[in-house]
């Protein structure tokens, strides 16, 4: 075992350097938000941001979208992820919930949005949230699946002859070992969420999002100081948010 | 009640899926007029992606995916096996961690960052000047194929080693020692075992990986250069002048080409190694 | 802009911002006594956010959604999407009556609802009837688009590399391959290659505006020989790549648009604008009044009301001042006689900015053509110069 772990330094090596490759283009990032359009050090950004109601609004109508599109991703995912495994088609069902994984973003976006115009629903909130679940659910699916691919039915036939209800043996049983699978469809669905542009702008009506507001001003504008300490600022919380919940993890698991 | 639960997902799709799965390839069989479009059946839209450049960016998209998918893989794979089965379930988290962050930034502004990297007056190009590499800046670091597969691996690769951590984590570790105990060798075990069991994971990873990469249009806009046109733009580009049939017809390539995928990986893997012990599943 | 400062009080708005994601505030949209007016813009019309002139005169808010200007991004929302029961103005690059009208997306416009219109010299010298500007605000005869911004665009160099240059040949001189930049856009980077190679003598091309199939093919013929040749780093896409180019130098010949010099200037770089001898590529802003079938006549007044906005003083200073483009003659006069909104140096750079799009639109070229007869035909022309 020992030597099998010396033998893998190269792939943390290979960690480093891809972590090193995703962090880069975040630190030209961080530059640009504390400079202001002459290209001196500035927090005007930051102090314009507050100002800024569209930008604001669109960072509000984001956080609710991919709050919604992760609750809902992750609970249809779930209920997927089971239905596959019980209504006894389970090829059928597999291959419906991969679906939107087939149809390129830009058709996608055009064809919903001529659903909705033919079932007379007009675009709003629930529309952009039922786009982006539906190209979440894929992701959420599939991640669930492969927490419960591994999971032994043999424990949950164990409970029932126990006495237990499905419920109680779902609940008791199941859903603590692949709860990882469901907290990390969650959040993939809202890192999709948060990043959609292309679907979302076939269907935003009213709805400024952060992505469709950056894309707008991206090709006809640029972007503004506002738009880089926006961006600096949720990498900043982030990473508090990260280290914030590392030092709660610890102090409470101190032997891990 | 049950069952009505366990359909709701099925449901969903259907309403909201399949139905414009169908419109988008029955559009691609009808014909122009003026500037809508009217139902017909004719083949004039596939005939205007075979004869003109439709066909090369098709083609150049799908190498392009299978490329940036199976060098992802390569990456991920790897990570996904040290950080399941090497490091302790803290350090693990905190790298998973690490890898989501990134993501968190805007994909727009993140690329446009790389361009501020790798252009030729850019932070790369600059060191390697004033430490005497290079004499003249590499002009391959940005606008080139390097930049592009650069955008699309670091943007899809990371998706790619959560399936794979998931599945690698999950595998009983009493294999494994009852393996060594039968005296294979560790590489023995990891292509007996391990590589078998962490499919479903592969394949969630793959399905991840490609179908990003293919769909995606932004990375080539930012980093690709002279018009390296990928299928998304395309798409885009047939749609700027009404042409919503092209469109369409781009789009039922791409998903009788999925189709054809799933329906391969059926035949020759079988669900079972995907699925495993749910197919057992007795309701 | 002048709140250079972070309060206390900012601060813990910014603090509070952070943690945005954990307060189930639902988003809403902002609403005044009278409502709202739903305007589509491709970010070049807001001004920064202060609609404040016009919700006092009117009574309405402006909720402003920022879209894309591809005739795609505006045909899908207002085609398909519910757009045409959403918004009431779409504020975009003008030209596009053709697709809009024939797809019965947008109304007429009677300017008699607009006072400021007849005040509008411009409207009249460059975009009446019967000139060659008046394909961006009409069709058939009837007026549908107001002209917000206007402009004349050609390209942009670097003097310190290049030196003087003034002409569009300087986009094809070899001194130069590798270091030049295209718009992606064939009715722009297409069209200026057409006025040049027209006036070059190079190439048979009646009308650069709109050409025949046989006129757009040589074009791009030549396109692709030069980009075989290796003469373009990059075909940009988006206002900020075109910055980027410039600011750092990454190419010294770039066909662009002028903003994007004033914002390189700017940041300290010396980017001229080129005078080329072959003329520029003159175009203008539209906002069209959507067919909304459910708009109320109140709604209606308030949408005029709005477009009227737009072509006054205030709104015209702002925009020339904010983005860089030519506006409405109001501007000029408004910036220079309330020194307390417009400083003595932002009235200048109106009168300037102003004065010289002007000289252009005098000195004439070619008119941006965003609906060419053979449309189609250069979309899949395009299409085959860049995947060559």
């Amino acid at each position: 075992m020992r030597s099998s772990t010396s033998r893998l330094w190269p792939v943390w090596v290979l960690i480093v350097v891809v972590l090193a490759l995703l962090y880069a283009p975040t630190l030209p990032v961080i530059v640009l938000s504390f400079t202001d359009t002459q290209g001196n050090p500035s927090i005007v950004g930051y102090a314009e941001l507050l100002h800024t109601d569209i930008v604001i609004k669109a960072l509000r109508t984001s956080a609710v979208i991919g709050v919604a599109v992760a609750v809902l991703a992750s609970i249809l995912g779930l209920l997927a992820a089971i239905s596959i495994r019980e209504l006894g088609i389970p090829r059928l069902v597999l291959l419906c919930m991969l679906l939107p994984l087939f149809i390129p973003g830009v058709s996608m976006g055009l064809a919903s949005a001529l659903l909705f115009k033919i079932m007379g629903i007009s675009p709003s909130l629930v529309t952009i949230i039922i786009v982006q679940t539906l190209w979440a659910l894929p992701f959420a699916t599939l991640i669930i699946l492969t927490v419960m691919a591994t999971f032994d039915p043999a424990y949950l036939e164990a409970a029932y002859v126990a006495g237990a209800s499905r419920l109680q043996a779902f609940r008791d049983i199941e859903f603590p070992l692949i709860a990882p699978g469901i907290f990390g469809a969650a959040s993939f669905s809202f890192i999709i969420s948060i990043n959609e542009t292309i679907r979302t702008s076939a269907v935003q009506g009213p709805w400024n999002t952060v992505p469709t507001y950056i894309w707008s001003s991206y090709k006809q504008v640029g972007l503004s100081p506002v738009l880089y300490a926006l961006m600096g600022l949720i990498i900043l919380s982030t990473f508090a948010l990260a280290i914030a919940y590392l030092l709660l993890t610890v102090r409470r698991k101190p032997a891990a | 009640m049950r069952q009505a639960l366990l359909s709701l997902p099925l449901l969903f799709i259907v309403i909201f899926m399949v139905v414009p799965l169908g419109v988008t390839i029955m559009v691609s069989f009808w014909e122009r007029a003026g500037l809508r479009f009217k139902p017909a059946f004719t083949l004039k839209s596939y005939e205007t992606i075979v004869e003109g450049a439709r066909l090369d960016v098709l083609i150049r998209s799908i190498a392009a995916a299978v490329e940036a998918t199976t060098l992802s893989l390569l990456i991920a794979y790897p990570i996904a096996y040290v950080l399941a089965r090497k490091a302790s379930p803290a350090v693990a988290r905190l790298i998973l961690l690490l890898f989501t962050v990134p993501f968190l930034i805007n994909y727009v502004v993140r690329n446009v960052a790389w361009t501020s990297l790798l252009g030729r007056t850019g932070t790369i190009n600059s060191f390697l000047i004033q430490a005497g590499i290079v004499d003249q800046p590499l002009d391959w670091l940005l606008y080139s194929n390097f930049s592009v597969f650069l955008g699309l691996i670091s943007t899809y690769m990371p998706f790619m080693i959560f399936p794979l951590f998931l599945s690698l984590a999950a595998i009983d570790r009493q294999y494994l020692e009852a393996s060594a105990d039968l005296g294979a060798s560790a590489v023995a075990t990891f292509l007996r075992i391990t590589l078998p069991l962490s499919l479903p994971g592969i394949f969630a990873a793959v399905v991840f990986g490609f179908v990003g990469c293919l769909g995606e249009s932004a990375v080539p806009i930012i980093m690709g250069g002279v018009g390296y046109e990928l299928l998304g733009n395309t798409i885009t580009s047939s749609m700027d002048v009404l042409n919503y049939p092209l469109a369409a017809a781009l789009s039922t390539v791409v998903i009788v080409m999925m189709l054809l995928l799933m329906v391969s990986w059926y035949l020759v893997f079988d669900l079972k190694t995907f699925l495993g012990k749910i197919l057992e599943w007795r309701s | 802009m002048s709140s250079g400062y972070l309060n206390r009080r900012d601060a813990m708005r910014l603090a509070a911002m952070a943690m945005v994601s954990g307060s189930a505030m639902l988003p809403g949209i902002a609403r005044a006594a009278g409502g709202t007016i739903n305007f589509a813009d491709i970010g070049v019309g807001d001004p920064n956010g202060d609609w404040s002139k016009y919700t006092a005169a009117s009574g309405y808010n402006v909720n402003l959604v920022s879209i894309g200007n591809a005739p795609s991004a505006i045909l899908n929302v207002l085609v398909s999407s519910g757009g045409q029961g959403t918004y009431d103005i779409i504020n975009i690059v003008g030209g596009m009556q053709k697709p809009l009208v024939e797809n019965d997306l947008v109304e007429k416009i009677d300017t008699s609802k607009i006072p400021n219109w007849a005040k509008d010299g411009f409207i009249d010298e460059f975009l009446g009837k019967g000139k060659p500007g008046f394909q961006f605000i009409g069709f058939n005869d009837e007026i549908y688009g107001v002209p917000t911004v206007l402009q004349g665009d050609s390209f942009a160099y670097l003097p310190e590399k290049t030196g003087k240059l003034d002409s569009y040949a300087a986009l094809f001189d070899p001194q130069w391959k590798g270091y030049v930049a295209l718009e992606d856009n064939y009715t722009t980077a297409a069209q200026k290659t057409a006025l040049y190679l027209k006036k070059a003598g190079l190439a048979q091309i009646g009308n650069p505006d709109d050409m025949t199939k046989e006129e757009f093919k040589t074009v791009i013929d030549f396109l692709i020989d030069q980009k075989k040749k290796g003469q373009f780093r990059v075909i940009w896409n988006s206002f900020e790549q075109a910055v980027n180019l410039i600011v750092n130098k990454e190419v010294y010949v770039i066909d662009c648009w002028e903003p994007m010099v004033f914002v390189a200037k700017s940041k300290g770089v010396d980017a001229v604008y080129a005078d080329p001898k072959e003329g520029y590529l003159l175009w203008a802003m539209a906002a069209y009044l959507v067919k909304n079938p459910n708009r109320s006549a109140e709604q209606t007044t308030a949408a005029y009301q709005l477009l009227d906005f737009m072509l006054g003083g205030w709104y015209g200073a702002t925009l020339t001042n904010l983005r860089g483009y030519m506006t409405n003659p109001q501007a000029v006069e408004y910036a220079a006689a309330n020194p307390s909104e417009f400083p003595a140096d932002q009235a200048k750079r109106v009168a300037e900015i102003t004065d010289n799009v002007k000289r252009k639109f005098q000195a004439g070229g070619t008119w941006q053509n965003r609906w060419p007869t053979e449309v189609e035909f250069y979309e899949a022309e395009w299409s085959r110069f860049k995947a060559a």
